[in-house]
Formats: structure tokens, C-alpha cells, sequence
């Protein structure tokens, strides 16, 4: 019989437990509206500020809506909101997404609710070729947060050390200032393998600056062969660099957090990555500089063509039962994340400033110069593709990292999983 | 009282919690799996029926890689039976003769299993940590500088790192298992045996290890299929890589259901890992009887 | 004693001691690490004690890492599902062991089905079935199905506790005139005590691990498990050790300090799981 009551108290204390989180009701408080929100901006996300601040002022400024967030690790968020995807009905209402066609295969599904018009009292402070990535169909379907290309970051404390008073700008330059560093015992570079994205910031500008923006954006659209010797000769250069060890070995087991503070520590000379780093950068101890990897050939690509664009993003759930009410808090919110996040450093503004910008960094108005003189943009590679080929790709990319495949093995396998 | 036992309702009413938990949880969504491997779908747009093609393009395609997924995850159990089971018995049948600090030794061999396996794979995780990592710190310590290495960032050696923690988490577990069955054995049997002047290798081959058998057959059951189901361990530590080479079944089930939008992929491979389970159980619940 | 067991003695308690050791040392290194900052870790003191006991990793790994609350919601799950386990599995074994029907064979078989399936391999209409009952971003998430995954395992230790429990009671208490639920709270469930821890450790260390079910149907923080905050944590220090230490320790010391008071009674239920399973 005791057995029996203390099985029946554990019981009741269960359910009682249950119980008050599962009576959360998420619904309209005293007449608030609430809508969730997920993102990934995580406590230690260099955005999180960025979020924080946004968040805030919205909510002050519209007492009666209350933003219930959760920010998500970013592997694990693609994860969820792909699960998300699949009942419609368990999506927040405001949702972070990458452009291209990791919104696109969302959009097509009907899953997203269109922005077009609430675009329209926005359109004088975000220019529509920022939406460019997120438009599937002719209609809009997300606000884009900040702009970020691929830069070259340099710690020229260590480039001093062995006579370098710039970032090289040839590739001869290049390879003769590795040489250098490798004799004096620095490591040149840090490329992350355990994260095969990494890898593709290091490989997409090669690329790019082989065969020129024009033919690389065809490829990655699909409308052209991978099988072109030029992005062969690219993957060439990328291994050569490989082989005459610019790159830190350990990088091959370590995440892209790891490598980036080998960088912050000065550890490596070089950091190729997005430029979201760039406040991170900038604050480091030694002295810094972004740049782009030098042209390869120059009879196909200019120095000013760059990998990115804009493609972090808000969007709104079709299921939302406040649809309009987010699409317009998407906007709001997108133009203030967008804002302290450039003012942080953690991005590049997609929204025209209308701000005080004379408290950003140095090194984000290095890299927001170098895009206002770029002459031409090739997106992501992983953000072009839709989920199962991107995913080849980043395997073939791994496969390179790895000097698995050379140039060669690499476009004719390109060309015969991604027809 | 047989009549009592007979009520219809009564039976139903017992049974019934236990029948709708296992058929809505575990049932049915096998049966949606099963379904959907039948699709092109990646799990929330329009779905196309293409019959068994995701099976055909699994077995035959080289850019998936399942057939090394299934190498890696048959060489794991293979591991599992031939290493890990041996040293867990080796410990058993140590500890089931009434041995010093018995209870000691049992304790500490268990503490593996309770640990949550996260918490074991973030701790590998900078064990094998090829900078900092206290293996390659010891290796060079001891002037074995060429021994250390980029333990799980190299295609060499990540499947080998990813093993030994894996493994060395359940000796403990296959451990109590046996040492349960080398405790039951009655010690009349041990002591007739001993009198007849067999030496204690002699008893455990002759009288411990056939009395143990039935659970013998539940520890390599449970080592086999564990191993076919791991996926924690290898998700912290690797999560398939470096160019998959410490691919599994399930990681590349989480990968085509959530990275590639492969829905049906993914479920394909889901109904093929229980198929897989279901067999091997079979298969070895057959060769232990086959041997009496 | 012959001469050569001396000697075979000796090799063996080295051979245990040795074994003592790769189980101890993770758990030591753990320890020490959590408690020391990275310049110790990374070269002055790779092994040793802390020089310093740097105590504010853990500050930070409660602050920041939340493991307080993670610890929390684990063991609640733990507990629930332990709980709902248990009852639906007596209620069960009840059935297939006692009463008296024809398919009831047929149907132990069916469950003992489950032992064999890899909880991942039907995460995503478990999904939709969650939402489908309001159930996702509540602890009912994770309880649910945890228990329906320990089913078939609870089922099967207890109908060998249950088969030893001699028909003549049930006879007796019949006599007495008890109805089958009498019999069921006062007679067999009594009796069941042993198989309760038995089935409360193989169902803790079910749910007690598990990571992706508990990422993907939890989006609240509040309702986070220790696995999910422990591979977060993990991602917001990547290059800071001594927090995630701290973190990892927080996991798995409370467990083990209630394991090293009760390890006798645990070995023995978990043994007792082997004999009758």
C-alpha cells in the first residue's frame, strides 16, 4: 500500500510539473499581441547585442506586442526549422533564414508568408536589389539583415615581422609573403575543416578570381558545366597552397570558432572569412587588415569582384495567425538589427544608413568600402544551390581540403553528380 | 479466478495504455516512415512517388555513401563483439571470484554508463584535441612526437578515435551483464570441478562460460544492435566527418532528413537500420541456438 | 593454492588495476580541468591539481551555461518518464503475464519489437504527431516518447518478476474475494518493489542521454535538457575550457555521488534486470 501512495505522489508531482509549463498559454495576454521569434543568435554570437537592442526598442515603441525569442546554435537551428517545415503549424511567426534556396525550397511550399506589401512603406530605406536573394516568383519573401562578402584578414603585426607593410595583392606577392611567414615559423592560414563552409570561403574567391564573376555565377546557377578548366586550375592553386603547408594542419579537426581565435590570439597571419568578423577582428590586439585574395587570371577577372551578398535574413511563417502584424515587426526589426549590427561590426549594412555612422569601426568601413567599389558579386556557393546539391558541393569542397580529388577529379565529379 | 482473468475489459483496460504508447510512438511513425520512403519529398513541399528508386539509388550511388556508412557502423559491432564483450568478460569472470575490493573495481567499471554520453564525447573531444588535447600532450611528453596526431581531423585515424570511446563507454555495462550470470553459477558446480583438479581456466571454459550463455546471447544482441543505432557519440565528436569517413547509418539519416531536404532518403534509410536491427537480432538469437 | 595462481593472481589485479585507471582518469582529468584556466590546461599544468582553483568557471557554467536548470529539467524528465514506464509496464506485463486471452503471445512478441529500434529512426513524424497534440515545447515532448522507446525493455524485466510471483496468491486473494484490480494494487504491485529499480535505472540511462529528440521538440530554454545545454555551452566556449569543464562536471558528479551511496543496490537491480530479462 505505501508503495501504491508514494507511486501516486510521485505521479501527481509529475503531472503538477507538467502541468504548469504546459498551461503556458502563448496566445493574447490582457490583449497583447505575442509573437515568437527564433534566431541564432546565441550568447555568444557576436549579433546577439544586435538583437537585444532591436528587440527592445520594437517592443517600446509597440507596447502591445511582446516578442517572445529563442536563439538556437546554428547547426541545430537547420535542424529544427526543417523539422518545423514539416507542420507548418509549429513555425514562430518571424523566422531567421538564409537567402537563396534555403528560403526558396520553404517559399515554394507555401510556407512563407509574401512581404511585398509590406515592403512598400520600407522600399525608400532598403533598396529592392537587396531582396534580390529572397524572391522567388516575383514576389518577396524576406528581410534582409546585413550584407556580407568574403574578406582576407590580416594581422599585420606578424606581416611586419617579416617585412610586409600591406596585404599582398598578387598572388605572386601572396605566395612570396607565406614563404616568409613559414620561414620565420608562422603559420600563414587557419581553415577550419570540421565545418566544410569554411572551406568554401577560401575556395569561392580562388575560383572567382579565375574564371571571373560572369562564368562562375552561371555554373553555380547551374546553367553551365562545372567541367571548365579554369575552376580545375582554381582548385589547383587552392591545393598547391595546401602542399606547401600555408595551412595550420590542425585546422583539419577543428570548428570555425576554434580557428578564428587561433587568428584573434595571432596564432595564424591570415583569416579568410566572411566580414561578420570584421568587429571581432578590429578589436583584436594586434593591428589589422581586409582585403581580397589576389587575381589568378587576369584576363577574365578584376581584383574588385567579391563573394557574398546579402543573406541573413527575417521572415514571416504563412501559418502565422498575426501574419501582417509580424511581416511589418520583420521589417522594423530587420532595419534595427541591421543597424547595430553594423555598428557593432558583425555585418555590413543591406539597409541605407539614415544614422549616425561615425562611431563604426575602421575595419567594417574598410570592408564596406571595398564593396562600394566592387565591380562584380558571386553569392555563396551553399546559399546559390538548394539543399541536396549544395551538399554534394560542400563534399566535393571537403574532398579538396582533404586533397582527396585534385582540380581534375573535382569538376568531372561536380559534373556528374550536379547535371 | 479464470473466468476474472478472462474479462474482455479488464484485458483491454491493461493493455491498452501500453499498446497506445507503443503503437503512436513507435508503430505508426515507422509505418509513416516506411510510407514516405516511397517519395521524392523533402518534407514539406509537393511529393512525387517513385516507388523503391530511393532503396535502388542508396545501394548503388557513391556520392551517398551508404554502403560505407553500413562498413563503418558493421565494423563497430564487430569491435564491439570482439573486443569490447572479451574484456568486459575477462573483468566479470576476474570479479565473480570473490576477489579484494570487489566491489571497488565493480563501481568505477560502471561509472562510463552513467555518464550522459554528450558529456563522455565533449570530454574525448578535447582528450583527442590535436594542440592542447592531454593524448598528443602525453605522447610528446614522452618523446613519441610522431605519434601524435590530428586524431580526429585525419581520414587515418578519425574512425579508430571515434571507436575507443564509443567501446570504452559500455565495457562497464556488458561487464555487470556477465558478471551477473558468473555470480549465478551455483559454486557447488565451481567446487566439484576444482575438486576433480581443473585449474580455474579449465573451470571458466567448462562450467562458468556454457552456464552463462543465455546471457552472453543478450550482451552481443545489445552490443550489435547498439552498435547499428549509435549515434550520439559519433554526432560529438565527428558528426560523420572528415569526408565521412566516421559516417554511420544514422548520422547520414540526420544528414539527408535535415542538411540535404532528402525526406525520403532519409526515411529510406530509417526503415533499412530497423530492418538491419530486427535481422542481426535474429541472426544471433539463431547461432546461439543452432550451438546447443 | 598451486604455485602459477600467484603469479596468475597478481596478473590479474594488475590487469584490474589498470582498467581502475582508463575509467578513473577521463573522470580525474574532468575534474581538474574544470577548475583551471587556460594557460594551466594549454602547458604550465596539463594533469596536475589546479594551481589555482579558478571556482568562477562554474560561476560561469550555472550563469551563462544555465546547467543548474538543464540538471533540473533532465531529472524531471528522468523521473516522469520513469514513472509513466513503470505503471503502463505493470499495468502490461499484468496482462500478457496473468490474464488469460490468446493473442497475448503473439503480443509480447510484438513489443519485445522495440528492443531493437534506433530511437532516431522515426524522429520526424514523431514530430508532427507531438504537434498534432499540442505537446511540442513541453516536457510531454520529451516524456512521451522516452517511455514508449523504455517500453519494450520495462515490459520484459518485469514479466520475469512477475512470472516468479506464485499464481497461489492470486488463487488466495481470489477466494478472499478481491477483484482484479485488488489483486493487481495489492498483491502484484507490492511484490513488484524490485523490478521498480530495475526498470528505473535501464529507463534512466535511456533517457538520461538522449540528445536529438531534445533538440528538436524543445525550443524553450526553460525547458532545455542537460545534453542540449551541454553541447550548447560547448559552442558558446569552443576555446575556453575551464567553463565547459566546469559544465561537463555539473552533468555528471551529482549523478555519480548518488551512484557511488547507492552502488550496491543499483548493481544489484541492474542484475537482476540480466537474470530475469
Amino acid at each position: 500500500m505505501k508503495k501504491i501512495i508514494a507511486l501516486a505522489l510521485v505521479l501527481s508531482m509529475v503531472f503538477a510539473l507538467v502541468g504548469c509549463t504546459a498551461g503556458e498559454s502563448k496566445k493574447e495576454e490582457d490583449g497583447k499581441t505575442v509573437l515568437t521569434m527564433w534566431c541564432i543568435a546565441t550568447e555568444s554570437d557576436a549579433n546577439r547585442p544586435a538583437y537585444e537592442k532591436a528587440i527592445a526598442e520594437f517592443e517600446k515603441a509597440h507596447p502591445d506586442i511582446t516578442i517572445q525569442w529563442e536563439a538556437f546554435e546554428n547547426e541545430s537551428y537547420k535542424t529544427k526549422i526543417k523539422a518545423a517545415m514539416s507542420d507548418p503549424e509549429t513555425l514562430p511567426d518571424i523566422f531567421f533564414t538564409w537567402s537563396g534556396a534555403f528560403l526558396g525550397d520553404f517559399a515554394n511550399a507555401g510556407n512563407v508568408y509574401p512581404l511585398d506589401e509590406a515592403y512598400k512603406p520600407f522600399a525608400d530605406k532598403l533598396p529592392e536589389v537587396m531582396l534580390s536573394n529572397a524572391t522567388y516568383n516575383g514576389k518577396h519573401y524576406a528581410v534582409p539583415l546585413t550584407y556580407n562578402i568574403v574578406g582576407l584578414f590580416a594581422n599585420m603585426d606578424l606581416l611586419a615581422q617579416v617585412g610586409w607593410d600591406h596585404v599582398p595583392e598578387t598572388y605572386e606577392d601572396l605566395t612570396a609573403c607565406c614563404d616568409a611567414l613559414l620561414a620565420a615559423n608562422i603559420i600563414p592560414f587557419g581553415c577550419a575543416g570540421k565545418e566544410n563552409w569554411c572551406v568554401t570561403e577560401y575556395l569561392e574567391p580562388i575560383i572567382e578570381k579565375t574564371i571571373g564573376y560572369e562564368a562562375m555565377t552561371q555554373i553555380m546557377l547551374g546553367k553551365q558545366t562545372w567541367n571548365d578548366p579554369g575552376i580545375q586550375s582554381a582548385v589547383d592553386t587552392f591545393q598547391d597552397m595546401i602542399k606547401k603547408g600555408y595551412f595550420d594542419p590542425a585546422g583539419a579537426a577543428l570548428g570555425n570558432d576554434e580557428v578564428k581565435a587561433n587568428f584573434l590570439a595571432g596564432q595564424t597571419a591570415f583569416y579568410q572569412n566572411g566580414t561578420w568578423n570584421c568587429g571581432e577582428v578590429n578589436d583584436a590586439s594586434f593591428k589589422s587588415a581586409v582585403a581580397l585574395f589576389p587575381v589568378m587570371d587576369s584576363s577574365k577577372a578584376t581584383y574588385g569582384q567579391v563573394i557574398g551578398g546579402p543573406s541573413d535574413s527575417l521572415a514571416v511563417a504563412a501559418s502565422s495567425k498575426n501574419a501582417e502584424i509580424a511581416a511589418q515587426a520583420a521589417f522594423e526589426l530587420g532595419q534595427s538589427i541591421c543597424h547595430y549590427a553594423y555598428l557593432i561590426g558583425s555585418g555590413l549594412p543591406a539597409w541605407t544608413p539614415d544614422y549616425d555612422t561615425s562611431e563604426v569601426k575602421p575595419l567594417v568601413n574598410d570592408a564596406a568600402a571595398i564593396v562600394a567599389a566592387s565591380d562584380g558579386m558571386v553569392l555563396f556557393g551553399d546559399t546559390i544551390m538548394s539543399a541536396d546539391p549544395a551538399n554534394t558541393y560542400l563534399s566535393y569542397v571537403a574532398q579538396v581540403y582533404g586533397c582527396e580529388i585534385d582540380g581534375a577529379g573535382f569538376i568531372a565529379g561536380l559534373a556528374k553528380d550536379l547535371q | 479466478m479464470n473466468r476474472m482473468y478472462s474479462n474482455k475489459l479488464h484485458i483491454l483496460i491493461f493493455i491498452l495504455p501500453a499498446l497506445l504508447l507503443f503503437c503512436a510512438i513507435l508503430i505508426a511513425p515507422i509505418g509513416a516512415s516506411a510510407y514516405f520512403s516511397l517519395f521524392d519529398w523533402n518534407g514539406f513541399g509537393e511529393k512525387t512517388y517513385i516507388g523503391f528508386s530511393n532503396y535502388k539509388e542508396l545501394f548503388t550511388s557513391d556520392a551517398i555513401g551508404f554502403l560505407k556508412a553500413l562498413r563503418n557502423s558493421l565494423l563497430l559491432a564487430a569491435l564491439s563483439v570482439c573486443l569490447q564483450l572479451p574484456l568486459a568478460l575477462a573483468l566479470a569472470l576476474a570479479l565473480g571470484k570473490k576477489i579484494k575490493g570487489e566491489r571497488l573495481f565493480l563501481s568505477v567499471y560502471f561509472m562510463p554508463v552513467l555518464i550522459s554520453t554528450v558529456v563522455i564525447g565533449q570530454l574525448w573531444l578535447k582528450i583527442y584535441n590535436p594542440t592542447y588535447g592531454v593524448l598528443n600532450v602525453f605522447l610528446r611528453a614522452i618523446g613519441l612526437e610522431s605519434w601524435a596526431k590530428i586524431w580526429l581531423g585525419d581520414k587515418a585515424t578519425a574512425l579508430g578515435a571515434v571507436l575507443v570511446p564509443t567501446l570504452w563507454q559500455y565495457v562497464g555495462y556488458h561487464m555487470l551483464l556477465l558478471y551477473a550470470g558468473v555470480k549465478s553459477v551455483p559454486p557447488e558446480l565451481r567446487e566439484a570441478a576444482m575438486l576433480d583438479g581443473a585449474s580455474d581456466a579449465q573451470v571458466n571454459r567448462y562450467i562458468v562460460l556454457p552456464y552463462i550463455k543465455p546471457i552472453i546471447k543478450i550482451s552481443v544482441i545489445f552490443a550489435v544492435t547498439g552498435s547499428l543505432k549509435s549515434f550520439d557519440m559519433i554526432y560529438v565528436l565527428t558528426n560523420g566527418g572528415p569526408l565521412h569517413a566516421t559516417e554511420v547509418p544514422s548520422t547520414l539519416m540526420i544528414n539527408m532528413l535535415f542538411l540535404r531536404n532528402r525526406y525520403g532518403m532519409g526515411s529510406t534509410i530509417a526503415i533499412l537500420l530497423i530492418i538491419l536491427c530486427f535481422l542481426f537480432a535474429l541472426i544471433i538469437s539463431a547461432i546461439f541456438k543452432e550451438e546447443d | 593454492m598451486r604455485n602459477n595462481s600467484k603469479s596468475a593472481q597478481v596478473a590479474i589485479y594488475i590487469g584490474l588495476i589498470l582498467w581502475l585507471l582508463v575509467n578513473l582518469f577521463p573522470i580525474y582529468w574532468m575534474f581538474t580541468f574544470s577548475l583551471k584556466s587556460n594557460a594551466e590546461i594549454f602547458g604550465e599544468n596539463v594533469i596536475g591539481l589546479p594551481k589555482e582553483w579558478l571556482w568562477s568557471n562554474y560561476a560561469s557554467a550555472l550563469g551563462t551555461g544555465k546547467m543548474g536548470l538543464y540538471f533540473l529539467n533532465s531529472a524531471i524528465v528522468a523521473v516522469s518518464t520513469i514513472a509513466i514506464t513503470l505503471s503502463v509496464a505493470l499495468m502490461g506485463t499484468f496482462a500478457l503475464t496473468r490474464l488469460i486471452w490468446k493473442q497475448k503471445k503473439t503480443l509480447n512478441k510484438f513489443f519485445m519489437l522495440g528492443l531493437t529500434i534506433p530511437i532516431h529512426a522515426s524522429i520526424v513524424p514523431v514530430y508532427v504527431t507531438l504537434s498534432r497534440l499540442h505537446m511540442l515545447n513541453t516536457r510531454w515532448a520529451l516524456i512521451i516518447p522516452y517511455s514508449a522507446f523504455s517500453l519494450s525493455m520495462a515490459i520484459l524485466v518485469c514479466t520475469g518478476f512477475m512470472n516468479e510471483i506464485p499464481r497461489d496468491l492470486d488463487e488466495a486473494a481470489c477466494i478472499d474475494g478481491c477483484s482484479v484490480w485488488g489483486i493487481f494494487f495489492r498483491i502484484i504491485v507490492p511484490l513488484m518493489k524490485p523490478a521498480v529499480a530495475t526498470v528505473g535505472i535501464y529507463t534512466f540511462l535511456q533517457c538520461w542521454n538522449e540528445l536529438m529528440f531534445a533538440n528538436i521538440f524543445i525550443s524553450k530554454t526553460a525547458l532545455k535538457t542537460l545534453p542540449v545545454g551541454v553541447q550548447a555551452l560547448s559552442g558558446q566556449y569552443t576555446t575556453e575550457w575551464g567553463p565547459i569543464g566546469a559544465a561537463l562536471v555539473l552533468a555528471t558528479f551529482p549523478t555519480l555521488f548518488i551512484y557511488m551511496f547507492l552502488s550496491k543496490k543499483i548493481q544489484e537491480s541492474f542484475i537482476a534486470g540480466a537474470i530475469k530479462g
